[in-house]
């Protein structure tokens, strides 16, 4: 089950950067731990997933307009920003 | 007399305010003298505003004396683990990556107790984003057990469990998604429940895996715990999942002398330490001679608990933790270059190793090729493991089992091996699959180090469990227990 | 070339995003509006603030079911939102909330109506299958500012339904005819305003072609974030020819997202985003599975405005109005429903009434409005019937004043004109404006008696009496200078025949 581990692929895709012997670590740990798994391969489960959570109409939120944080709270909190607006390295535009 | 309020429980404080004997600040005041002089031992708290603890306390007398106090809680210090947002103070989740923020929005359960008259006391360590079982794992420091300090307090809740222990505060808030309530309460000596999920609302609390999370009290007594739960469990419409104990009555405790108790096949075999067994095994003996029907319990899908839940618990988590990447809030790397190279370098900069194995782990089994045969497996067997338990408790009141198969262990100790951690919460992982309430109740001692027994019951039976640890508290000598420091 | 485009059969689907008109977001309770400085409609949910959990706004949901009934989906009894994993800055949870496996729309179709030969001839009508429809949330907008970009998570969360076609159009036509279709019956029942000067509306276009009776799809590309028709109708021209082109010199087509420049008129390959492919959809923990009451279907059904072709042909069979008035009236509900009060106040003459409303009172009403943008440059403005002074019984009246012959339709335009200024009634400016045609028979038979004795017309009264029906109309002017244009034109002309007779 737990062929196909491809650590590079994984951290790229959970923006991670890894050094070498973090990679080597994280994929012997991984296996070790996906061995552990095993036991979800080879189980007999049912075939659906009986959800319990379900909820009804009343759940909803009505559409209320509630308050805001303000731009000038945003940007407090935020590592970087420009005139009310969060700012981040330039994204390179799509048109190639 | 100052000296001595840090021993007394949260009901007696309470009581004591109310009749205007000791004032809020008196006791806030005497908790941080208590404070400066142990913290730096025990490393309970990773954040204490002394002004701002005492300027609630001023107003919290203020109230009491124009008798508009707001019930048992009012001017009580509560201690609040460092992943439930409370306006105005860090929201760090023990992590690099939120070391600077302060949250600008309160938790449902930081209104509760404001309205409740209690004193938001202080941020309690933790591993990072609740990922651990040792609180080994927060970037902000270490954390010790006050029984042992060379030993590890449990976690993930491990600085709310500390705090009670080394008698820094009488009430404290915990969230569990494996254990990491229950599991540092049995490692620390105190009570700790998991309520139903559901029952408390999880608006505020940083989210680890959201199917799983739950807040809930820890005290040194169950009549504190009880408290605390009673201030905390309300409806709350910014949380679908919340239900509160309005929607559905909590089931009444009922005679604990008459409660039926299963004890899981085969549970107190594996690996369990025979001091734990053997303060179980006590704890058995005792609800058997009170009266209780003892009977053992057949959960054939146990096994497959610590998979599913790892399995789950990292993909949901995976997910979760997507959001910090250094552009909103939170740690932003000085790396230039594109946005996601920036992101890039300030998640790996900002989370430390087990939150980066197990973001690893969960991206993995999501992931196109492989979600069908891990997540929705996992899915298909938790939907087995609920109903085994649900069925089981059908016929019991309550499961009862160690909490924790071995007592703490010493720092360091097993660091450099995750799975035999992710072993840890054999015992306490299948309530969070399940939804279910459960409780660890102090029991007994390994040497000098506290041991629990666990109780799980049906959804909204947490009177059942809290009737049950009256029940055993009442006849031992283990309510308000405190290490010596 | 060796084969001719006509060989080619060009296969289209579309994925249509609209923002639904709610005043909160789709999972938080910030106001979302046009028009704001950046970032002042974000609350800590909007912004994924660690601890913040969704919570799914009522109105979004029952706009998305009420856009289900108005193209005859089945609304599922149970919804459900899922997480679409992606890393970028617009994204402030790196997971958007969107409806993968559960929708809230499955099914339905949407009529459309394509050209006629000419204006006043309607076109060919075609449905249109709906494969489903989901809601879901928008995210925030990027901007470059010099060496870097700013983001503003205003439009972050605001409910965006989107609308995925089968693959059932054939051509830039289609395409064009079923955005037609689909906006005027958003905007009729109420689920959507579709501005596109405010982004309301965006598309997704799927374009393959194959070979005329090859049943096979071809390969087909995607082009994304197209904010207008003329956009799409432009793309699906562009992409057919280049594809057609491609495969006719023996290359394949691969299947790729691409952008669209509307100012360079040409499409682009998009860059593709690392791992697009892969976004770990899973069930969102933090939204419980929806169950949809039965009653809250039955009570939003009754919302359901009458189809945009169904009221067409009611107008054209049953209110026998010309095919280029009814396509005018129901592609504005307002309107129509006001032409549709007019003609209870004044049953006999709905073409007269429709003129005038299709006509005098639509120019007027753009005039004096001004045009606002729409995702269809194409279409008329809609106008606002809130400020016209004009009352349906009124503009009633004004048409039964000229049936009845007591003004002529030359004169009802000049009232007409008057009643858009002061909101009067016709009567009344008839009357202050003595425009009353003058019906008093003893006048009128005088003043024909003597046109008629006037030698100049001698001629034409011969001509008719020769059989020259036409002639006579040469005596009407005389008689109408004489009495300053208010006499009755049947009257007169009754009144000639009986003396010619």
């Amino acid at each position: 089950m737990a062929e196909g581990f491809d650590i590079d692929h994984l951290a790229k895709l959970a923006r991670l950067s890894l050094t070498a012997a973090e990679k080597a670590l994280y994929s012997s740990q991984l296996n070790q731990i996906l061995g552990h798994f095993q036991a979800l391969a080879e189980a007999d489960l049912p075939s659906t997933i009986d959800d319990a959570r379900i909820v009804n109409e009343a759940a909803l939120r009505s559409d209320e307009p509630g308050p805001v944080l303000g731009a000038e709270a945003v940007t407090r909190i935020a590592p970087a920003s420009r005139d009310g607006q969060i700012s981040v390295p330039r994204v390179v535009d799509d048109e190639s | 007399m100052a000296d001595a309020l840090h021993t007394l429980s949260a009901a007696e404080l309470g009581r004591r305010i109310a009749a205007g004997t000791l004032t809020s600040r008196a006791l806030c005041e005497a908790f941080i003298v208590r404070y400066k002089t142990i913290n730096d031992k025990v490393g309970a708290f990773t954040h204490l505003d002394e002004a701002d603890v005492l300027a609630q306390a001023d107003a919290s007398d203020a109230r009491r004396k124009a008798g508009q106090g707001r019930g048992p809680l009012e001017g009580i210090p509560v201690a609040i683990k460092d992943n439930i947002a409370v306006k105005g103070q860090p929201l760090t989740c023990s992590s690099k990556m939120l070391a600077s923020l302060i949250s600008p929005y309160d938790s449902h359960v930081a209104e509760r107790l404001r309205a409740a008259g209690a004193i938001l006391y202080g941020r309690l360590n933790m591993d990072e984003f609740a990922m651990g079982s040792s609180t080994e794992n927060s970037a902000i420091r270490k954390t010790f057990n006050p029984w042992d300090l060379a030993r590890i307090p449990g976690g993930s809740s491990g600085g709310s469990a500390a705090a009670l222990a080394a008698g820094l505060v009488p009430l404290s808030l915990g969230s569990d998604t494996g254990g990491s309530i229950r599991q540092p309460a049995s490692h620390c000596g105190v009570v700790g429940l998991k309520p139903t999920y559901g029952l408390i609302s999880r608006f505020g609390l940083v989210a680890f895996a959201s199917s799983l999370d739950q807040i809930g009290p820890m005290a040194r007594s169950i009549e504190d715990c009880e408290l605390l739960l009673n201030a905390l469990a309300s409806a709350d419409a910014r949380d679908m999942t919340c239900f509160g104990p309005s929607d559905r009555a909590l089931t009444p405790a009922g005679d604990a002398k008459k409660l039926r108790i299963g004890i899981p096949k085969g549970f107190l075999g594996k690996g369990v330490a025979p001091e734990v067994a053997a303060a179980v095994n006590a704890a058995i003996e005792f609800y058997r001679s009170q009266g209780c029907a003892i009977s053992e319990v057949e959960l054939p899908s146990a096994d497959l608990a610590v998979p599913t839940y790892y399995v789950v618990a990292t993909a949901e988590a995976s997910s979760n933790l997507g959001r910090y990447d250094g552009v909103r809030y939170g740690h932003r790397s000085a790396t230039a270059g594109t946005p996601v190279e920036m992101m890039t370098a300030s998640r790996s900069e900002g989370f430390g190793p087990e939150v980066k194995r197990r973001i690893l782990l969960g991206t993995f089994v999501l992931s196109a090729g492989y979600a069908d045969a891990y997540y929705v497996r996992a899915l298909r067997a938790r939907a087995k493991i609920r109903a085994e338990y649900l069925a089981a408790l059908a016929g019991v009141d309550v499961l009862l089992t160690p909490t924790v198969p071995t007592p703490a262990f010493k720092v360091g100790e097993k660091a450099s091996d995750p799975l035999q951690l992710y072993l840890e919460d054999i015992f306490t992982i299948p309530a969070n699959l399940a939804g279910l309430p459960a409780i660890s109740v102090p029991c007994g001692k390994s040497g000098h180090l506290p041991v629990g027994f666990h109780l799980v019951g049906a959804p909204l039976s947490e009177a059942k469990l809290l009737a049950a640890g009256r029940l055993f508290e009442a006849a031992h000598g283990y309510a308000h227990q405190q290490a010596a420091l | 070339m060796s084969t001719s485009p006509s060989d080619w059969e060009v296969v289209i689907g579309l994925e249509v995003h609209v923002q639904l008109h709610t005043r909160a977001k789709v999972f938080a309770s910030s106001p979302w509006g046009f028009g704001k400085e950046p970032n002042e409609q974000v609350d800590p949910v909007v912004l994924g603030l660690p601890g913040t959990l969704p919570v799914v706004n009522r109105e979004a949901v029952e706009k998305s079911i009420l856009f289900g009934l108005v193209v005859g989906a089945s609304v599922p009894e149970h919804c459900s939102w899922d997480r679409k994993n992606y890393f970028y800055p617009d994204n402030p949870k790196n997971y958007q909330l969107t409806q993968k496996d559960f929708p809230v729309v499955v099914g339905g179709q949407v009529e459309i109506e394509l050209p006629g030969a000419s204006r006043n001839v309607m076109g060919e009508h075609k449905f249109i299958r709906i494969h489903h429809a989901h809601l879901e949330e928008d995210v925030g907008k990027l901007s470059h500012a010099g060496s870097g970009s700013l983001v503003d998570y205003n439009r972050a969360g605001v409910p965006l339904l989107e609308i995925v076609t089968e693959p059932d159009l054939r051509s830039s036509a289609e395409a064009e005819a079923f955005l037609r279709s689909l906006v005027a019956m958003l905007t009729q029942a109420g689920v959507a305003d579709c501005d596109m000067e405010k982004g309301q509306l965006r598309c997704d276009c799927n374009v393959s072609v194959r070979r005329r009776g090859v049943e096979k799809l071809g390969t087909r590309t995607e082009t994304k974030n197209l904010n207008s028709i003329s956009s799409v109708r432009d793309t699906v021209i562009y992409e057919t020819a280049r594809q057609i082109r491609e495969l006719e010199a023996g290359r394949s087509i691969t299947q790729e997202t691409r952008g669209w420049n509307a100012e360079l008129a040409r499409g682009y390959v998009l860059r593709d985003k690392e791992d697009a492919h892969d976004y770990r959809y899973f069930p969102d923990p933090d939204i419980p599975t929806l169950k949809i009451s039965r009653e809250t279907v039955a009570r939003l059904t009754k919302l359901v405005p009458e189809n945009l072709y169904d009221r067409q042909r009611r107008y054209v069979e049953k209110l026998a109005l010309p095919y280029t008035a009814a396509s005018v009236l129901v592609n504005d509900r307002a309107l129509a429903e006001w032409f549709e009060l007019a003609v209870a106040a004044h049953p006999t003459n709905p073409s007269g009434i429709a003129n005038l409303v299709a006509n005098d009172l639509l120019r007027d009403l753009a005039a004096s409005a001004g045009a606002a943008g729409s995702f269809d440059e194409a279409a008329p403005a809609q106008v606002s019937l809130s400020s016209c002074l004009i009352k349906p019984a009124q503009l009633a009246g004004l048409v039964k004043l000229t049936d009845d012959g007591v003004i002529s339709k030359q004169q009802a335009k000049e009232v007409f004109a008057e009643m858009f200024k002061s909101g009067q009634d016709a009567a009344a400016i008839v009357d202050a404006k003595g425009l009353r045609q003058n019906s008093d028979t003893g006048e009128l038979e005088k003043i024909v008696q003597e046109v008629i004795a006037d030698p100049a017309v001698a001629k034409s009264i011969a001509e008719y009496r020769a059989g020259n029906e036409k002639a006579i109309n040469a005596l009407k002017g005389p008689i109408m200078k004489r009495t300053q244009g208010k006499a009755n034109p049947v009257l007169i002309d009754q009144l000639l025949r009986k003396f010619l007779g």
